[in-house]
């Protein structure tokens, strides 16, 4: 297996279009940055031009905003209708708030170093893109080629050759990933001051901070999730259709449109059990979920079905297959 | 000789048609085995599923004593292939591409790789693109990627589409000497009946899926001679009253005569009378007994049970 794994990686790095996907990573990412930057530095202009004074920028009304913040988080509390994970939700956020008003404690600008180190989920849609490229042609490549009947006719099964590909198109988005990652923070690193806030959460009993590198990885860990599901769907409509183009526009369609569906369809519960509604993992985080009373293990577990009805198909027809051309 | 590949009983049903119906076939090492019929007779159905690119509806193929049933892994092990053009990776060098081919079998060592890249002649060429090759250097990747794991069996499916005269002699010659040199029994299936002729042991020939015939080559063929002397219907007449079977031809007769029986033919016709204008020993060739066999340009395709 390792052999077929080195196989695909070297057939993958052959081609000068992976070369160019890296490169393109590294620019989408530069110019994401930069353009946080020159908005950073728009508003930083207009608050200094109102206050006079640019070092205290938007500084006096933290604590205005965090007030306003946890009116409306006791409010929503207020209510009967909430779910129990939601009530334990919200709670945990109020007494975060309380904490910092009470012992005097900023939250992290998003536009400060912190605030970019820990948010690197931007990352997730331009891996996703290259990925699944790469994920829709890898099966699909081998028939358009030719290569197909070349590379099963040899003593291995062809279940192996499929697993070898997957395993592929998976490294190589954790590879994007991880480099896309270090562009990110080290450009985060020389275009943003830091700043003072510090993050901090509730475990339950108490308030406790967190470090912004952990807080930062476990957001890239969860934005992977995205680019899973989607190389993963990417794979199967490659290796069944035979169509990378297919499979990429389906894939991309599917990425963007999902989140409008399952918006549209949130009131009612078969929102609840569309693979649109759990691919973006990140936003349990964010608090901005597509559909109110989902939790975690609850969008782990059905995209874990989505993906092993995924994979079923891939590889009963990719093993049954008559290689005819 | 115990035969390296045997097909028992091999079918393909697609659909309703029987593709191939019932295929029998033994391979022996050393010998070059050609596989003939006509477009659409299911040489190429036969050696996918010899391979395991299509799946068999019936039947099994013993390679080595192993079947590709029960253990296709190791039965696969002892084949080389190439089917029709052999398709490479175009974007990576001659090298990298063996190289990709050999981790998918065991015991392939660099050196290994090394020898059979001089053994097909790309010594100066291996390491650049595919992309910059001739059809006749693919080929010959072709053939290279084949004998990587020291097959014992090679199977080649139309392998000369697109070589040039020069090519296909080259690549005749190779086979010869792979065949004589190293035991292997090739398989080669083709059309192109001039080149199964100067190639092959044996030929096995297919027509709508099923296996009408098998032969020799080496074996001695029937001896033939063209007689031309009139009057026509006197001379017919005096060799069937001989015991031969003459068949009209041309503008003479065709009959199936030994060399010792003709002078004696030719003085009985001077003592009848007749004028003789030729007689001369006449060869069949492969390509007269294959239309004889298959029936001409019928297509198979057109054929429904």
């Amino acid at each position: 297996m390792l052999n077929l794994i080195r196989n695909e990686w070297m057939k993958l790095w052959n081609k000068k279009s992976t070369w160019i996907m890296v490169g393109i990573l590294i620019l989408l990412t530069g110019g994401m940055m930069g353009i946080m930057k020159f908005i950073d530095v728009q508003n930083g202009k207009s608050t200094a031009f109102g206050n006079g004074a640019i070092e205290v920028s938007g500084k006096p009304d933290w604590k205005g905003s965090l007030q306003e913040e946890l009116g409306f988080v006791e409010a929503q509390l207020a209510h009967d209708s909430l779910s129990k994970s939601e009530r334990l939700d919200l709670e945990g956020q109020a007494k975060v708030l309380e904490y910092r008003l009470a012992n005097d404690v900023e939250p992290i600008s998003p536009f400060s170093k912190e605030g970019m180190i820990m948010n690197p989920s931007s990352l997730g849609g331009t891996v996703l893109l290259l990925t699944v490229i790469v994920a829709a042609g890898i099966v699909a490549s081998e028939f358009s080629q030719g290569t197909i009947k070349m590379l099963l006719t040899r003593p291995v099964k062809r279940w192996k050759i499929l697993t070898s590909k997957f395993l592929t198109v998976n490294l190589f988005g954790i590879l994007l990933m991880v480099i896309g990652f270090i562009v990110y923070i080290v450009l985060s690193m020389i275009l943003f001051k830091s700043g003072a806030g510090q993050e901090l959460t509730w475990n339950g009993k108490e308030v406790v901070e967190v470090s912004i590198w952990s807080k930062s990885l476990y957001m890239l860990l969860l934005s992977f999730g995205n680019v899973f599901v989607i190389t993963t769907f990417a794979f199967t409509i490659g290796s069944v259709f035979r169509s990378s183009s297919l499979a990429i526009g389906l894939s991309l369609f599917i990425y963007f449109s999902g989140s409008m569906v399952s918006a549209l369809l949130a009131r009612y519960e078969i929102a609840k059990y569309l693979l649109f509604t759990h691919m973006d993992l990140t936003q349990f985080e964010t608090g901005m979920k597509l559909v109110e009373d989902i939790t975690m293990p609850f969008s782990l577990a059905v995209l874990a079905v989505y993906m092993v009805i995924f994979l079923i198909i891939s590889y009963t027809t990719f093993v049954k297959r008559d290689i005819t051309a | 000789m115990k035969p390296v590949v045997e097909l028992k009983n091999l079918s393909k049903t697609i659909g309703k048609k029987k593709i191939i119906d019932n295929v029998n076939l033994v391979a022996y090492p050393g010998t070059i085995t050609g596989f003939l019929g006509p477009n659409g007779a299911g040489k190429t159905t036969t050696i996918r599923m010899m391979v395991g690119l299509m799946k068999r509806t019936s039947g099994d193929v013993i390679i080595d004593g192993v079947s590709l049933n029960d253990n296709f892994e190791e039965s696969l092990s002892k084949v080389g292939v190439i089917v029709e053009n052999p398709e490479m990776y175009k974007f990576m060098s001659g090298y990298k591409n063996l190289v990709h081919f050999a981790r998918m079998h065991k015991g392939v060592t660099k050196e290994r790789i090394t020898e059979v890249v001089n053994q097909v002649g790309m010594q100066n060429r291996i390491h650049e693109k595919v992309s910059t090759y001739s059809l006749g250097m693919r080929q010959r990747l072709g053939l290279a990627q084949a004998l990587l794991h020291r097959p014992k069996f090679l199977i080649l499916d139309e392998p000369t589409n697109g070589l040039d005269p020069a090519g296909i002699r080259e690549f005749r010659h190779y086979l010869r000497q792979i065949a004589e040199t190293e035991g292997v029994s090739v398989f080669v299936s083709s059309h192109m009946l001039s080149e199964i002729e100067l190639m092959c042991d044996r030929i096995a020939v297919i027509q709508n899926g099923k296996l009408i015939d098998i032969r020799e080559m080496s074996d001695t063929k029937d001896s033939f001679y063209y007689i031309e002397a009139t009057p026509e219907d006197t001379a017919k007449q005096l060799l069937v009253n001989e015991g031969f079977t003459a068949e009209p031809l041309k503008n003479g007769l065709l009959i199936n005569a030994e060399q010792h029986q003709i002078p004696g033919i030719v003085e009985t016709f001077i003592a009848k009378g007749l004028q003789v204008f030729a007689v001369q020993p006449h060869r069949k060739t492969l390509e007269d007994e294959f239309l004889e066999m298959t029936g001409g340009g019928q297509i198979a395709e057109s054929y429904t049970k």
